[in-house]
């Protein structure tokens, strides 16, 4: 299911040293002790951030064992952004819909203040805002 | 898409010619929200807001399609954190098989900047790291506290 790719692809995203690794792929391919350099971690555990990178489909790994390489696979991450993309344009509408809603709620106490200034003052007790 | 900078969270900020008091209360009121939320085109029924502003309380609503209101999209949320007027973090489980642990997290903060409020909106899955900034959120709230108490 796309869903259950695209929770893989996340949780594969979630982590900064992954993240880096992937950063430093997309300047080009790397053998494991190339990645592993900029990090004060072993290169066991830089393997296994790869084998997670790789079981999300963010890389792909060359076939020669001596000098095996990783390179960054664009398609996924792809569609995490698209998904995003997605979230971001739902909130853009409805931030503008919020920003019509304040407009209008501070229209009406404006309202209602200038009205209660004009009348009694019996009306202000109702008045709970500020 | 800049393939060199993969994140996975969405964040949006974005500034509102309102009072902080009157930004927070948008999201917490039911009336409100059924006032306002939702895409163009879709509706939040009165009857379907249930929000508790509490930690571990209730953030459901759904949203319904005006033209076709057989399409629904229930949300069923639970406050993690509240701060009144500064902070609201909420989160979801994904219904999904599997991924169970998966939860997606929506924080939102609230700013002051020359009398207007500036929302900043943190979208994604919820991660270790985002548990640590949650906690860093607090930190700084009760930093604020006590520049309040110390006067």
């Amino acid at each position: 299911m796309a869903n259950d790719r695209l929770s893989v692809i996340f949780s594969a995203l979630a982590d900064p040293t992954r993240r880096a690794i992937l950063a430093r792929l997309a300047e080009g391919d790397a053998t494991v002790t190339e990645l592993a350099e900029p990090f004060d971690i072993s290169l066991p555990a830089i393997s296994r951030h790869l084998k997670v990178l790789h079981n999300a489909g963010l890389i792909s790994r060359s076939r020669s064992a001596q000098w095996r390489t990783s390179s960054l696979e664009v398609a996924p991450l792809k569609e995490a952004t698209d998904w995003m993309e997605r979230y971001r344009q739902f909130w853009d509408v409805n931030f503008d819909r919020l920003d019509a809603h304040l407009k209008r709620i501070q229209q009406q106490t404006s309202d209602d203040n200038k009205k209660s200034d004009k009348t009694d003052k019996t009306d202000k007790q109702e008045r709970t805002d500020r | 898409m800049n393939a060199a900078t993969p994140t996975e969270e969405l964040v949006i900020t974005r500034t509102f010619d309102a009072p902080r008091e009157l930004v927070y209360q948008a999201f917490v009121d039911p009336d409100q929200i059924s006032q306002w939320f939702g895409p163009v085109g879709w509706s939040v029924p009165r009857d379907t807001v249930d929000i508790d502003p509490r930690p571990g309380g209730k953030y459901n609503f759904t949203m319904v399609n005006d033209e076709d209101p057989e399409q629904a999209s229930p949300s069923k949320a639970t406050f993690k954190e509240l701060v009144p007027n500064e902070l609201i973090v909420g989160s979801e489980k994904w219904d999904m098989p599997g991924y169970e642990d998966l939860e997606m997290f929506m924080r939102l903060e609230f700013e002051d900047v020359d009398g207007k409020t500036k929302i900043t909106l943190r979208q994604g899955p919820y991660t270790a790291e985002m548990v640590e900034m949650a906690r860093e959120g607090w930190e700084s709230s009760f930093t604020k506290l006590d520049k309040v108490l110390v006067g």
